[in-house]
């Protein structure tokens, strides 16, 4: 009688060993070198160095000094408005193509490949491809001189290196547009188009069909991909350093400049300002999940 | 379980014997050497052990890495010595990788890094962290293509980097000077700036045709220092400027810089973009030139006796670049090093490379591919090997030698330049509202 049950249990055992087991190398990864080393940024942002003779802990003069100053809040700003407006040109965008994705048209393979093209181009290229075409030096400079719209290159609009970060905004929405559209096309995928077909029959129009119908369907691969790409904008550095307008600089900048600077006691300053950022992201995304949880609910899908 | 534990333990045990034993070795090799009763075959012998030198250094110049991947791995390679080249965005951060291994408690021959190219700020904080090999410099065999002796004005050159007693703990590999081109086909070279006057009134006729790198990259900060020099209020330009901030003090320097500060201030509203309401500073060299090349600029400053000659051959400079004399009297005029860590894993390979690097060989060839000006001094030399020099350069476009070698100027001693570059951060780039004096003061403060 009690053979069997503890086969059973064993069995159970053994499933749960081998569950575990899968999960460790990447909760290895994620605690020791993620989450060590965000330990490391908040001990020194609080003032724990002694590699540099700082030792102070806890310290939070480092914070007060960074908030204190309004050139942080305008960094700030700058950082929130390249994110939100980058991730909201490349979401409208990326809706738009993954609805053209599912329906039939010419040459509708070769585009299924063309337009996954910058998913596989880094962002250092699509900041060089800015320079190049947007640049004062750039090749659109040059032609507009060159057929005599302008003087000489140096006369040509100033695009890149501003600070409403239009070179930034491009390479961002130039990157993320696929990103988003190959996410939503495969929600559409698997939705299907019945019930689609189904509203259009009871005598819905289109833009009912897309607000009463298809966005319901798709939100949470919108939310999925808007989530990620945020968050890769809110941190990312390459681009506000290479195109943006000098100061002020967006966050991650900003840190940079503090790590590279011949003072070492800035670096705690510069991990200051990065849990900073860890913070005020970290925030944003979860508020962000909070809202989309609670609409969930209240249509009754959780 | 045990038996693995004893095994695993006697594994520890043994490896930090080893460690133990090669940090031994590596401190005796240093003590002898030091002292002078190591033999240069013996150097030879232990690098042949050693195999390897780790050289870093700034790897942002494509002629630099050719000439260091097509020449210098071979020549090494023929004297026992594996070249290990890497290259580096920030030559800060080898400082800090070695200031790291120090902390993390790993003593000579234990590190990562066994040479360092560099000068300045770098050498500066690896000195005052204590965490340099020693004087090598002036006791290799090619020590004697370089001037030591203070009682030759010339030498100090080769004696102070930025103020900063070398103490032969470098040894040097490059001589510069900060130079200024104009592209004549944009400006008539007789109506070219001479002083930073003229240079206003060009601005005020033809605004944003000048910018200048962002402090704190070094070469914006030698901008900002010849500026300085020349609005000294007493009128005597560099001199005092070469001592620490400990004997200047935070007011005096405060005093010195004021007219200096006040003059870039005034300059900023005419800088390339300041039209727009918005001054762009280019974050480096590059970005500079290529503003030079488009024409967005009518002058570009940097480091480089040959940088107009190298810039026509590469492509980088506009075809009517010319250089010219600017700043008069203030062209600041350095030396840049090698340097070995306290830690360096490989010491007697490093300095094999070293001496190789000062060897007149080593000049020739890097001149001859990168435009590098020689760090040996040339009245060391004999007559052929000064006009091998001389074949090698690509020579100087627009102006002569007597005629920079008229208007040159020292640096600012290290410690300044960490205040003047977080004074020029505060007043310049972020309004600050404070006066100078009072920045000066917290910067010094911050600094300590």
């Amino acid at each position: 009688m009690t053979a069997p049950k503890t086969k059973e249990l064993a069995r159970h055992r053994r499933e749960r060993i081998w569950m575990w087991a899968q999960l460790v190398p990447v909760l290895v990864v994620l605690v020791v070198l993620f989450g060590g080393a965000l330990v490391l940024a908040v001990a020194q942002s609080l003032g724990f160095a002694p590699w540099f003779g700082v030792n102070t802990f806890p310290d939070f003069s480092y914070f007060a000094a960074l908030w204190g100053a309004w050139s942080f809040w305008r960094s700030l700003g700058l950082t929130l408005y390249y994110a939100i407006v980058s991730t909201g040109i490349a979401l409208v965008m990326g809706i738009i193509l993954a609805l053209a994705m599912v329906r039939l048209f010419p040459g509708k393979t070769l585009y299924k490949y063309l337009y996954k093209l910058p998913l596989m181009i880094p962002y250092t290229v699509g900041i060089a491809l800015a320079v190049i075409m947007l640049g004062n030096g750039g090749m659109l400079s040059r032609l507009m001189a060159f057929v005599g719209l302008i003087g000489d290159p140096s006369e040509f609009p100033q695009i890149l290196k501003t600070h409403y970060g239009w070179g930034i905004i491009t390479v961002y929405v130039w990157k993320q547009t696929p990103f988003v559209t190959l996410t939503l096309y495969a929600v559409l995928l698997g939705v299907g188009r019945e019930t689609e077909e189904a509203a259009a029959i009871l005598g819905a129009n289109k833009w009912q069909i897309f607000f009463q119908v298809t966005l319901p369907q798709i939100l949470p691969g919108i939310i999925s991909s808007t989530l990620i790409i945020f968050a890769f904008n809110i941190g990312a550095f390459e681009a506000p350093f290479i195109l943006g307008g000098g100061y002020p600089d967006t966050l991650p900048v900003i840190a940079w400049r503090y790590f590279n600077d011949a003072d070492y006691s800035l670096q705690l300053q510069g991990m200051a300002t990065v849990v900073s950022i860890a913070l005020i992201a970290g925030g944003i995304l979860y508020s962000y999940l909070a809202l989309y949880r609670r609409y969930e609910r209240r249509i009754g899908r959780s | 379980m045990k038996r693995i534990l004893i095994g695993l333990t006697s594994v520890a045990s043994l490896m930090a014997t080893v460690a133990v034993a090669e940090n031994a070795a590596a401190t005796s090799f240093r003590d002898s050497f030091l002292s002078g009763s190591t033999t240069w075959e013996d150097v030879q012998a232990r690098a042949q052990e050693e195999g390897s030198v780790n050289l870093y250094y700034w790897g942002g110049s494509d002629p630099i890495n050719i000439w260091m991947d097509q020449v210098v791995v071979t020549d090494l390679a023929k004297l026992g010595v594996t070249l290990n080249p890497v290259r580096i965005t920030g030559t800060k951060d080898a400082v800090d990788l070695v200031l790291a291994e120090k902390g993390a408690g790993k003593g000579p021959g234990e590190g990562s890094v066994d040479a360092i190219w560099l000068n300045g700020e770098n050498f500066a904080t690896l000195k005052r962290r204590d965490a340099l090999f020693g004087a090598f410099a002036d006791s290799m065999p090619n020590s004697a293509n370089i001037e030591w002796s203070d009682e030759d004005p010339r030498s100090l050159l080769n004696l102070r980097d930025f103020g900063v007693e070398t103490g032969a703990a470098e040894v040097p590999w490059s001589g510069e000077q900060y130079v200024c081109s104009i592209n004549t086909a944009r400006v008539d070279k007789a109506a070219a700036p001479s002083t930073f006057a003229d240079l206003r009134s060009y601005l005020e006729v033809n605004p944003g045709k000048f910018t200048y790198v962002k402090p704190p990259h070094y070469i914006g900060n030698t901008f900002v220092q010849s500026v300085i020099y020349a609005h000294n209020p007493d009128g005597n330009g560099a001199v005092p400027f070469q001592s620490s901030i400990e004997d200047v003090g935070a007011e005096e320097l405060a005093r010195l810089i004021t007219p200096g500060m006040e003059y870039l201030n005034a300059l900023e509203p005419l800088l390339l973009g300041a039209q727009g309401g918005n001054a762009r500073y280019p974050e480096d060299n590059a970005a500079l030139d290529g503003m030079f090349l488009n024409g967005e600029v009518d002058f570009a400053c940097k480091f480089g006796l040959y940088a107009v000659a190298t810039g026509l051959n590469l492509g980088t400079y506009p075809e009517g670049a010319e250089a010219f004399v600017f700043p008069e009297g203030n062209m600041i005029k350095n030396k840049n090093f090698l340097a070995i860590p306290a830690n360096a894993p490989n010491p007697a390979a490093a300095l094999i490379m070293a001496n190789y690097m000062t060897s007149v060989e080593a000049q020739v060839s890097k001149l001859k591919f990168t435009g590098m000006p020689p760090g040996v001094d040339p009245w060391r030399l004999d007559d052929a090997q000064v006009q091998a020099l001389v074949d090698a350069s690509p020579g100087l476009v627009g102006i002569t030698q007597a005629e920079l070698d008229a208007n040159t100027a020292p640096d600012t001693n290290a410690t300044l330049v960490n205040v003047i570059e977080a004074t020029w951060l505060e007043y310049i780039e972020r309004d600050s509202s404070d006066d100078i004096a009072t920045i000066v003061a917290r910067a010094v403060e911050n600094l300590k």
